[in-house]
């Protein structure tokens, strides 16, 4: 099989270029092979030499054309709100561009500055897929716009917070600088640490013994100031936190350590602690980054929606001109070309054509629209260009009126308290009396001072230090185990609400099924003149229905030729027709017929994803209650719950958005999985909310987490690793309280000095992080596979 | 034991400059994109040449 050479799809029909005369270059479409003469013009050729070499980083689609001139980007309030002068004063906006691939993707757009005119700067981002441009004074954004997408991209303007983003990069700098600093300290106090653990003489343990608190006092005040920060606010908000235990360790430590100098006494815990300090800050950046990341990928999508649209200029003659959907007004206009999403809510005034409801109601067949017809906000148009009188914008629309009710259930949720919190509190209580109890048995028996030392280093050496390094690492290590498997979670707290889990609630179409139409039963009844396959080809091969994409998709592998048909015509909501060959042929609903003959039949259906059965038997095993709630009616939705071996009452159906968020929040411990604006409210009543693959912007919004692979295997491995990560937490929960034990006795007994906390500490977080690489049986199982 | 004299010094301003250097390179933004310039380094820093590309009709 031959695969396209822009875009590395299956080239069914292969195109080949006039300049290729050897034909060596076949491509799938004309979209791919326009970008090839394109690149070829600008001499940019070497293009298709990095890509054949670099490993595909990305997976991408053929390139669509598109008309759009972007002459949005240079409207004054546009600019306004989507560009920015950067750092360095220059002129900047950022694009995310669908169709980042690889190595060679990079090469192209860095060279943009060579090849258009007053662009300064070009630099892709390939993690985020996201261009940055800067330009020069006579630069023009829509100018850059049209080469991307001349180059096979589609850009997509990002709309950026940009005091909210200069404040997170320096916030992510400075906290690497705070690990640096750390880490750097703590080497260098080990190596006097070392020199004083090792007997060196008077004169020198009193100057190394300075060194050590010199360059301890960096890390306990710049370095640990988050520590601080978050202990002092939990103080405050009379909440709990592990960084309490953690400061009051850090401070007293630290008092300690300066008074020992004052008094010529070479002892400190500086060494133990600095290097606390350092592997805890290290722990939470890499978790802070990983979370980063899942949120990054699920934000990208939220401007989708934003494609240009066409508002009309003037209605008499017929003339249009190109907005962002941003700046849409009330009776307003618009054409909506086909394949298009609505971008208002409002009133058909010319046109017929079939719109795509699914996620917006959840019904699995295309709807018919004509002049006088309500649309909505996010149906996507079908088949035939539409013009619309926009009724209600933004906010008002029914998308939007969703959208509110997401924030009212972010709001509704309750917070919890992790366990780690929770384990503190008790933690801390327990610590303060038995140092009480030290000091006074020490006092009764020996002198006041020497009770007041051993409590204070009680109060030091019990610093739950491997409890607060394994938490983050695990949930770091679970975190990217889930997106190496597609699964991207927003945050830890998402893992620890999901083990709890009980009641699961799906939605149908696009979650169970596939979300599109595809032909199940078809019936060849009689010989045709031409093959079955090609007749439907070429018929349907520019038809957007979804019927129609289901016939092509089912007859892409038998690799049709092409016809060239005469008097080809697209009957609207009937179907289609043309001669080939001397043959009138037709398909409609019936079947396919051959000069007024039948000739096959055909029937189309969103069928179960083959992998749901076992997915979902998997999940009861579990002892999880799994139920189905669906906007579709109620045969279709009784079908396929016999067909997936669900009981009746589990699977309902005819549901309205709110209906679905109110069975959730009369539920306690759910898991809601859909991909719809109309799951979206349920997704953010529910505990734990899944957008599934393919889901629509505004439930990724909604969700705590976020699938890039289809089909709900993924969710099946969600709940086992989590439940799994829960476990491994409560281990090393275990495991580092057995430390902690061991250390108050150490210092009942009189044991306790630097050199044992300092050998304590790092073999309580290597056991620690041991635990947490071995994982669990399952979590083994589930990294392997 | 003298020798400790030149060493510490020299061990502390070595040390110091490596720290002085991170903190410059972290606040310049170095570390801001830790993905993309690890595929950056592959690529040639070659100009385009503007062969005169063979003439095609417009492929549309």
């Amino acid at each position: 099989m031959q695969t396209c050479t822009h875009c590395d799809e299956i080239a069914v029909q292969a195109l080949y270029s006039e300049i290729d005369l050897e034909k060596t270059q076949p491509f799938c479409c004309q979209g791919c092979l326009t970008v090839f003469h394109v690149l070829h013009q600008k001499g940019l050729d070497s293009y298709y030499e990095i890509k054949k070499n670099a490993a595909v980083y990305k997976r991408r689609s053929p390139v669509e054309l598109t008309s759009s001139q972007f002459n949005y980007l240079e409207d004054v309030d546009f600019l306004a709100e989507y560009s920015y002068v950067n750092l360095n004063q220059e002129w900047t906006m950022e694009f995310y561009l669908e169709g980042i691939h690889c190595l060679a993707c990079l090469w192209l757009i860095e060279k943009i500055p060579e090849f258009v005119e007053g662009v300064k700067t070009s630099k892709l981002d390939l993690e985020r897929s996201v261009v940055t441009v800067t330009l020069k004074n006579n630069g023009k954004f829509s100018r850059v716009a049209q080469e991307l997408t001349h180059l096979g991209y589609r850009p997509h303007p990002l709309k950026k917070n940009q005091d909210a983003a200069n404040f997170r990069i320096k916030e992510e700098r400075s906290a690497l600088i705070r690990i640096g600093v750390a880490g750097a300290a703590a080497g260098n106090i080990m190596i006097y640490a070392v020199s004083l653990y090792g007997g060196a003489t008077p004169e020198f343990a009193q100057l190394f013994n300075l060194l050590t608190v010199l360059f301890a006092i960096p890390v306990l005040t710049y370095s640990a100031f988050p520590f601080y920060q978050t202990a002092w606010n939990a103080i405050k908000n009379r909440t709990l936190s592990i960084d309490i235990p953690i400061s009051i360790a850090l401070i007293i430590g630290a008092f300690m350590g300066i008074h020992n100098l004052i008094v010529g006494v070479p002892e400190n815990y500086f060494d133990s602690l600095t290097a606390l300090v350092f592997l805890l800050l290290l722990s939470r950046y890499f978790l802070q980054k990983i979370q980063e990341k899942g949120l990054s990928a699920s934000d990208l999508h939220f401007f989708y929606q934003s494609e240009s649209v066409l508002v009309s200029v003037d209605d008499a003659r017929d003339s249009f001109k190109e907005i962002h959907p941003r700046f849409i007004k009330v009776n307003d206009s618009l054409k909506i070309r086909p394949g298009e999403f609505i971008p208002a809510d409002g009133i058909v005034l010319r046109g017929c054509s079939n719109l795509n409801n699914s996620l917006l109601t959840g019904e699995s067949y295309p709807i018919k629209v004509e002049a006088g017809d309500h649309v909505f906000n996010g149906t996507q148009n079908i088949d035939h260009e539409l013009i619309i009188k926009a009724e209600k914008v933004h906010h008002d629309t029914r998308l939007g009126g969703i959208l509110k009710n997401i924030e009212n259930g972010w709001a509704h949720r309750s917070k919890i308290v992790d366990l780690a919190s929770k384990v503190s509190k008790y933690f801390t209580a327990a610590v303060f009396v038995l140092a009480t109890i030290l000091f006074f048995y020490l006092n009764a028996i020996g002198s006041t001072e020497h009770a007041l030392e051993q409590a204070i280093t009680l109060l030091i050496v019990t610093c739950p230090c491997a409890l607060a390094l394994a938490i983050p690492l695990t949930f770091t290590r679970a975190l990217s185990k889930a997106s190496e498997h597609g699964i991207i979670i927003k945050s830890d707290e998402v893992i620890e609400k999901l083990a709890k889990v009980e009641n699961i609630f799906l939605d149908k179409t696009g979650t169970i099924t596939f979300g599109k139409l595809q032909v199940t039963d078809l019936k060849e009844l009689k010989g045709t003149a031409i093959n079955l396959a090609d007749i439907i080809f070429n018929l349907e091969k520019n038809s957007h229905h979804p019927v129609a994409k289901a016939l092509m998709e089912h007859f892409k592998s038998q690799r049709p030729r092409a016809y060239e048909v005469l008097n080809h015509k697209e009957i609207f909501g009937k179907g289609v027709s043309g001669m080939i060959d001397g043959h009138y042929y037709e398909i409609n609903k019936v079947g396919v017929f051959e000069n007024d003959q039948l000739v096959a039949t055909f029937s189309v259906q969103d069928i179960v994803r083959p992998d749901s059965i076992s997915a979902l038997a998997s999940l009861r095993s579990q002892g999880l209650t799994v139920k189905v709630l669906s906007g579709d009616n109620a045969a279709v939705v009784e079908a396929m719950a016999k067909l997936i071996g669900m009981k009746s009452d589990h699977a309902l159906f005819e549901l309205s958005p709110e209906q679905k968020s109110q069975m959730i929040e009369s539920t306690p411990h759910t898991m809601m999985v859909g991909d719809g604006a109309n799951d979206a409210i349920a997704l953010s009543y529910a505990d734990v909310g899944v957008a599934v693959f393919g889901a629509m912007d505004i439930s990724l919004r909604a969700a705590d987490v976020y699938l890039t692979t289809p089909g709900l295997v993924p969710v099946e491995k969600l709940v086992t690793l989590s439940k799994e990560t829960m476990k491994v937490i409560r281990r090393n929960l275990v495991l580092s309280l057995i430390y902690n034990s061991l250390s108050v006795t150490a210092a009942f007994l009189g044991l306790i000095d630097p050199l044992v906390a300092a050998i304590i500490m790092p073999v309580s977080s290597l056991t620690v992080l041991f635990s947490t690489l071995i994982g669990t049986k399952k979590l083994r199982h589930l990294w392997k596979s | 034991m003298e020798v400790i004299t030149i060493l510490l010094p020299l061990a502390l301003l070595l040390g110091g400059f490596f720290i002085l250097a991170f903190v410059w390179s972290a606040k310049k933004g170095q570390y801001d994109d830790l993905e993309t310039p690890r595929f950056r380094m592959l690529l040639d820093d070659q100009k385009i040449t503007k062969k005169s590309p063979t003439s095609i009709k417009d492929g549309k």
